[in-house]
């Protein structure tokens, strides 16, 4: 009883929690639309968030969510006061909203206990919030008359009040980031579908019903001809019988005349037995015929009619972008609005999930780095409002071009060449041989920023590569146009939908396996002794141009090792995959042909060089490769030899870390945690006693507090920008929450990373220590 | 207690009013008491019982979605060894896991008799090699013995207990939630 109960509540919550998120999300678009709104539209906008925050307190208290019943209450009285027109809306109440909000959706996202941290954050959320309706209660109407002139202008051009910003309790600022991910898994749950798109699936799928009964039909029919067959048969056999005997025995003529005659009529092309075979084999071949073809039909527009099922509007996923736009330039006391065109597109919703954290991360981009702040702007004659584009627009047939575009700083290719050379990821020499374009590609190679300093957002580079690479995995391309002081232009152009995927079989090591097409650039039979090595390693000459081959068997770990075949010639696939090239050898290559890509289960979560598997005709698996993979993994074994020497010559030593901090405890769990982590750690308790010790040993790397007594973490760090012997040091500046806006100054004195502390998860600084040495 | 009431009902006695009210009550308290006790002996659970290299195993047959024969296996290079290869069970690809990796089992040769045990539980799904699916019985909680002391790492982890016939009944929750037994390999 009780397990049934517990069951039913898990279930409750579940369904709760989709329910919520819906709210949650139509709160914070209402909250945006009424900022902008103008005021004599705003009243509109208030109820509705009223009537939804109502509606998700009613829901949260039925399953019995005290915590987000009472945020809900909070909110709505001071939606009720707003529309009593008690108070009057401001950038801080807006802000306080929705930190309101975003706790709230942590909440809902979350299955454990309330942490005492957040039942903290909640008693302080409620409480700033009864605040608000104290004040207004004290002098309800006078400052509202002298906001409410402003307001217009205030709440469109707005210079966002950092004071009292930064005076708000930092850890509900922190949660911020957070949001996009928390919200992430929830939208895979459920799907919103059309009824007529649902009442066409019905439709289709019941007309497979006389395809259903039809096969009974021809089952019973082919039932029926075997048993003709089978009598027609046994007669054979009966007049076979006889005329042996007849041979062999002394039968009469006339019997044997009989039996002859017996046997010749059962061969009579015109025996009833063998008339009605063919008659019946001829209407099931006719029958069979039209049932496959209108089996292919039906199929084939089931299949295409589930693909649009598929098909989601861009707006299902972008209703996000403004909060988050919001939150990111408020965070950088920049002003951005944000433009949308063309989200009503629909596209496959596979791709659309894949496509959520690309998009962010170049939206982000775009304000991190492409948007001046306004008294920047005002120098270059913009208008301080910098704007965000993303334009959505369906181009020929299958495919859709997304621009994701700012009217900010740019820059320019000379520029992003000495970012690249700055940080090692091309010489001086190999820059000054790049083109424009080439030059621009760099900022998608892994490792390369133009941000001065690492920093807990931006910086390390990663982003733009994984987006690359995310793009390229839905076989889709991605490129980069900058003009300095009008602005940058990401342009991305995906397929619309998963493409019925086709693949070409081949076998290696007797196992049949299939390669996307889209990566095959073609098929060739190579001699032997064309096979030619460089450095050890085998290559052939394809068009004048020599590429490296490797045997695919070795490449997915199959043994075998090299066959002694007698041919001459070896199967080569050629694929491709981004700008790799190479060649691979296997042993039979079979034909090209459509497959349905399936998942390996969920124990497979992803397996290295497979992306799936498919089910073939005959009803047989053939795993799918992963060419992306295949590239990587062909470099590994090809090196591995000599990778392995090298790690022999040259032993790993342990890196050495100085940590600086005041506090003990802070101390000594970092020194903990980085020494776990393979590093020698030594520490110091200030700028002055860690100056000294740099005196007397070598380090690879410093980590140090920020607020310090004698020598802070920013003196400490000019000190050692300033020492000839020290100055290419790196730095990790660590600071409390509290300080995080002291980024720029880090900036300024040369600090290579700027951290915020976080208490827990250290993952964060170990990634960036290992990132800098 | 009918004896009883027959004797009495022939020798005549009549109860007071209030007396049988008396009786009834403490009747309808005395039905109304959940047999507690009882329950606790009673509580079984139901296993799908095979063999797997001469041993005998058992998985709570909630966990059983379904047998199926261990046809047109796919081994999956690059994976590691106790995953035995994906097959194609009604059109969905479904792992298959090799449990005499993790219990150090002799390896005999798989044939046609080979059974996959799809095991579920919402969240995880997968095969389970047996070579022979023997029947489905229940057994009293209470007869299922502790693991035994000489049971350690995986195997301690995997078995919930043992029988007095030397089943080893598995604990398929959690391997199900087990997240060593999910692959998931970067390059």
């Amino acid at each position: 009883m009780d397990k049934k109960e517990e069951e039913f509540l898990k279930k409750l919550i579940s369904i709760f929690k989709v329910e919520a998120i819906e709210h949650v999300n139509a709160i914070t678009s209402g909250l945006i639309d009424l900022e902008k709104a103008d005021a004599n539209l705003q009243m509109g906008h208030i109820e509705t968030i009223f009537r939804e925050a109502h509606s998700l307190k009613g829901a949260a208290r039925s399953v019995n969510l005290k915590e987000i019943e009472s945020i809900c209450q909070a909110m709505e009285s001071v939606f009720s006061a707003l529309k009593r027109n008690e108070i009057i809306t401001s950038p801080q109440l807006f802000d306080m909203l929705h930190q309101a909000v975003d706790l709230v959706s942590k909440l809902i996202s979350k299955n454990e206990e309330i942490t005492v941290l957040e039942k903290s954050q909640i008693k302080e959320i409620i409480k700033r919030l009864e605040d608000i309706l104290k004040d207004a209660s004290v002098t309800p109407h006078q400052s509202s008359i002298i906001e409410k002139k402003e307001e217009e202008n205030k709440t469109k051009v707005s210079e966002p009040d950092f004071s009292s910003m930064h005076s708000e309790p930092p850890e509900l600022k922190s949660d911020i980031p957070e949001n996009s991910q928390i919200q992430a898994p929830l939208i895979t749950e459920t799907v919103r579908i059309s009824t007529v798109k649902l009442d066409s699936l019905l439709l289709q799928a019941e007309e497979l019903v006389s395809l259903k009964l039809a096969t009974g039909q021809h089952t019973t029919e082919l039932q029926k001809i075997n048993t003709v067959f089978t009598l027609w048969k046994r007669e054979l056999a009966k007049a076979h019988e006889d005329i042996q005997i007849g041979q062999s025995s002394l039968e009469t003529k006339d019997t044997v005349i009989y039996h002859n005659a017996k046997f010749l009529e059962i061969l009579d092309p015109n025996n009833a037995g063998i008339k009605s075979l063919e008659s019946k084999l001829t209407a099931l071949a006719k029958s069979a015929q039209i049932d496959q073809r209108s089996l292919d039909g039906m199929v084939d527009n089931l299949l295409d009619d589930m693909k649009k099922v598929l098909m989601l509007p861009f707006s299902s996923l972008l209703g996000v972008f403004p909060k988050l736009v919001r939150d990111l330039s408020h965070d950088q006391g920049k002003d951005v609005d944000l433009m949308i065109q063309g989200e009503e597109i629909e596209i496959d919703r596979r791709i659309l999930e894949e496509m959520k954290d690309p998009l962010i991360h170049l939206v982000r981009n775009c304000i991190d780095h492409g948007i001046e702040k306004p008294q920047v702007r005002d120098l270059k004659k913009k208008s301080p409002r910098g704007t965000v584009k993303i334009v959505i627009t369906a181009k020929d047939s299958n495919k859709i071009e997304i621009l994701v575009s700012d009217d900010g700083a740019g820059c320019d290719a000379s520029e992003l060449k000495s970012a690249a050379v700055k940080r090692g990821i091309i010489s001086q020499k190999d820059a000054s041989k790049l083109n424009e374009k080439e030059a621009l590609s760099l900022v998608f190679v892994s490792g390369f920023s133009t941000s001065p300093i690492i920093t807990d957002v931006s910086g390390r580079g990663l982003g733009l590569a994984i987006v690359h690479e995310k793009v390229e995995k839905l076989n889709g391309i991605i490129s980069f146009e900058t003009k300095i002081d009008s602005g940058s232009t990401f342009r991305i152009v995906i397929p619309l939908t998963l493409a019925t995927f086709r693949g070409l079989l081949v076998y290696v090591n007797e196992q049949m396996f299939a390669i996307p097409v889209i990566n095959v650039e073609r098929v060739v039979r190579v001699k032997k002794d064309e096979i030619r090595t460089v450095e050890g390693l085998d290559t052939i000459s394809l068009d004048g141009q020599i590429v490296s081959m490797v045997r695919l068997e070795n490449v997915l770990e199959l043994g075998g090792g090299e066959k002694n075949k007698t041919d001459d010639n070896v199967h080569v696939v050629v694929l491709r995959s981004g700008e790799k090239r190479m060649a691979y050898i296997v042993d039979e290559i079979v034909h090209e042909q459509e497959v349905l890509v399936k998942s390996l289960g969920k124990q497979l979560s992803r397996v290295r060089n497979i992306i799936g598997a498919t089910i073939l005709g005959n009803g047989k698996i053939a795993p799918i490769l992963n060419v992306n993979d295949l590239m990587r993994s062909a470099v590994k074994v090809t090196y591995a030899s000599a990778q392995a020497e090298e790690v022999l010559k040259d032993k790993p030593k342990r890196k050495s870390i100085l940590e600086v901090d005041d506090s003990i405890t802070a101390r000594t769990l970092l020194k903990n945690i980085l020494e776990s982590a393979g590093y020698d750690v030594k520490t110091a308790v200030d700028g002055v006693d860690a100056f000294s010790a740099l005196q007397t040993q070598e380090f690879d790397i410093i980590v140090s507090d920020v607020d310090m007594p004698r020598m802070n973490g920013f003196d400490l760090t000019s000190k050692i920008r300033n020492d000839r012997k020290l100055s290419e040091l790196p730095v990790v500046l660590v600071t409390g929450l509290e300080s995080r806006g002291d980024k720029e100054r880090g900036i300024e004195v040369g600090a290579n990373a700027y951290i915020v502390k976080s208490s827990f998860d250290q993952s964060n600084l170990l990634e960036v220590i290992q990132r800098l040495i | 207690m009918s004896t009883m009431t027959e004797i009495a009902v022939e020798s005549g006695y009549a109860p007071q009013i209030s007396e049988k009210d008396r009786i009834l009550k403490a009747r309808a308290v005395a039905l109304a008491k959940q047999p507690e006790e009882k329950k606790v002996k009673d509580e079984s659970i139901e296993v799908v019982e095979f063999k797997l290299s001469h041993e005998n195993y058992g998985i709570e047959s909630s966990y059983v979605r379904e047998v199926y024969p261990l046809k047109e296996l796919t081994p999956v290079p690059c994976t590691p060894p106790f995953v035995l290869g994906i097959i194609n069970v009604r059109g969905k690809i479904l792992p298959v896991i090799d449990l005499r990796k993790f219990f150090d089992l002799p390896e005999n040769g798989l044939d046609d008799t080979n059974r996959a045990i799809i095991v579920q539980n919402g969240r995880m799904e997968f095969g389970i090699l047996a070579d022979v699916v023997l029947e489905v019985h229940s057994i009293p909680l209470t007869e299922i013995q502790p693991p035994l002391p000489t049971f350690t790492g995986i195997r301690a982890e995997y078995i919930r207990g043992v029988t007095k016939e030397r089943l080893a009944v598995l604990d398929i929750e959690k391997i199900l939630s087990d997240k060593k037994i999910i692959v998931h390999e970067e390059i």
